[in-house]
């Protein structure tokens, strides 16, 4: 028989061994992941709404995502300009500034851009809130700029046809061109008055968003090639600002290490009792 | 080997077996940590059990762990026994930490990808008859309205796909059509990504609803077209 020493020694080790096998494989679950949301930073003294090449938007991480031409509803198209769109966003608590940007070979009248999002807690389809057969169907909220305006839309949708902008305009855009690339900045509060019509953006919280681009070049024919539904969209993906910053954890990691502390305190204490008893 | 060898045996043995053993298994899968632990857990508890049934064994099973603990005549171990009083705290932290910390990763959303169909489109055999002519205009369809996103060789990767999620399905792959009849694809066909049920997530498909713009019949000569030209059979009940 080994020494008691020896066989409490090898527990130990087999016992540290099996549980940092343990939390390794629980910790390591879920962490490669692809560009799938839109995180805005939050970053204090204002977002910077009217420029898209602030040195704040450094901070931002940027989110790529695929481009496809709209083929669901007629009109369709069959080829779009823009093949991908790179987003980046900021809020400062109060103002949200989403920054999309994308390559575009001529800079033209009609060239816009728009975000879309799902609006209360209805899912609603990416195609302008298409009616779906199934499913009871919510409407979107869609921000629209264009070039030749130099403004924001801010527009309401439930389906193909219904596209109409709303009485509350609350959204800005600004648009700045250079080098073959479009960068736009949206820009709204978080929240608005009108939870029925507007997207509520609650910090923490992920919200479904889309992208639509037309690039506004013209055929030979002197007609847009892009225009309405036919369009270069995405699908949905996920939005989310950031929460503020919650130190809570380690209060709640603090508390479970004094008890786990005073438990060894205890339960020794009664093993050297009842050995000397 | 004292009382406590064969409890440490069976441990090492069943987290060895869970972890590495079982994931083989044909028609097994990698278990969730949490699943091992809980089966780590229940197998000490029976090893307690099992060793405290007996006044003798359970002096043997706990007289080595007591004298670790109050430091006893473990002359080179009092070292390690600190260490562990430091380590253990510190381990329920860390873990308290992991299991409060928000999690930065979106929702995930799981998606039925073949769904039920409404019952009026289970069972409906093709009317069109598959001659070659309608085989070939059913291509002809197909070319026009499905390929630019599902792709000139029925793969899934047509020039409007890049940006559509879900993927639009590749035929060719034994998973989509080979193993679903016809009269399925003519549901999908017909009624688009809209018509899906809420496990489908509707709201992400892209497929258009093509029974405003296609009469059935070439519906069904497309349903032809694509299992011809992607080499699958539809599946049949026998």
């Amino acid at each position: 028989m080994k020494p008691a020493n020896q066989i409490i020694g090898q527990i130990l080790r087999v016992g540290i061994g099996v549980l940092t096998a343990i939390m390794i494989g629980g910790v390591t679950i879920g962490s490669a992941q692809e560009s799938v949301s839109v995180r805005a930073t939050l970053m204090t003294g204002g977002v910077p709404v009217d420029d898209p090449s602030a040195a704040a938007w450094s901070s931002a991480p940027p989110a790529t995502f695929p481009m496809s031409p709209q083929v669901h509803w007629q009109n369709r198209i069959q080829e779009v300009t823009v093949k991908d769109v790179i987003v980046r966003a900021l809020h400062d608590g109060k103002q949200v500034a989403v920054l999309v940007e994308y390559a575009d070979p001529t800079q033209d009248p009609d060239d816009a851009a728009a975000l879309e999002f799902m609006v209360g807690d209805k899912k609603a389809h990416f195609a302008h809130g298409q009616p779906m057969l199934q499913v009871e169907g919510g409407p979107v909220n869609i921000w629209f700029w264009k070039n030749k305006t130099a403004k924001a839309v801010d527009m309401n949708a439930k389906g193909f046809g219904t596209l109409k902008a709303q009485e509350h305009q609350d959204v800005k855009a600004k648009g700045v061109y250079s080098n073959g690339t479009w960068k736009v900045v949206f820009s709204r509060d978080l929240s608005t008055g009108h939870a029925e019509e507007d997207v509520q953006i609650t910090p923490g919280q992920f919200i479904s968003i889309a992208f639509a681009v037309w690039d506004g070049r013209k055929d030979g024919a002197g007609d847009l090639v892009e225009k309405g539904s036919q369009k270069a969209v995405s699908s949905w993906w996920y939005f989310r600002a950031d929460a503020p910053p919650d130190y809570s954890g380690y209060m709640y990691a603090a508390i479970a290490a004094a008890l786990a502390l005073g438990f060894q305190f205890v339960l020794i204490r009664k093993l050297k009792k009842g050995q000397s008893a | 080997m004292g009382a406590l060898g064969k409890p440490i045996i069976l441990m090492v043995g069943m987290y060895a077996f869970l972890k590495f053993v079982l994931p083989n298994i044909p028609g097994s899968a990698p278990l969730p940590s949490s699943l091992i632990f809980l089966y780590l857990l229940l197998t000490a508890s029976g090893i307690v059990i099992f060793e405290t049934l007996s006044g003798e064994s359970k002096d043997a099973f706990w007289g080595p762990i007591q004298r670790f603990l109050t430091g006893e005549n473990i002359g080179g171990l009092q070292a390690l026994r600190y260490g562990v009083f430091i380590l253990f705290p510190l381990l329920v932290g860390w873990q308290t930490y992991g299991s409060t910390a928000v999690s930065d990763l979106p929702p995930t959303e799981s998606r039925t990808i073949h769904p039920a169909p409404p019952g009026e489109y289970t069972g409906l055999s093709n009317p069109v008859p598959k001659t070659p002519e309608n085989i070939m205009q059913g291509k002809g369809f197909y070319a026009a309205y499905c390929s630019p996103c599902h792709g000139g060789n029925f793969d899934g990767k047509g020039p409007a796909a890049r940006g559509y999620i879900p993927a639009p399905a590749n035929f060719a792959d034994p998973t989509t059509i080979a193993m679903l009849q016809e009269s399925y694809l003519f549901w999908r066909i017909k009624k688009g990504g809209v018509g899906l049920p809420i496990e489908g997530a509707p709201w992400k498909s892209a497929m258009p609803r093509w029974e405003v713009e296609l009469p059935d019949e070439w519906i069904w000569k497309i349903i032809m077209g694509e299992y011809d030209g992607a080499h699958q059979s539809p599946r049949t009940w026998e």
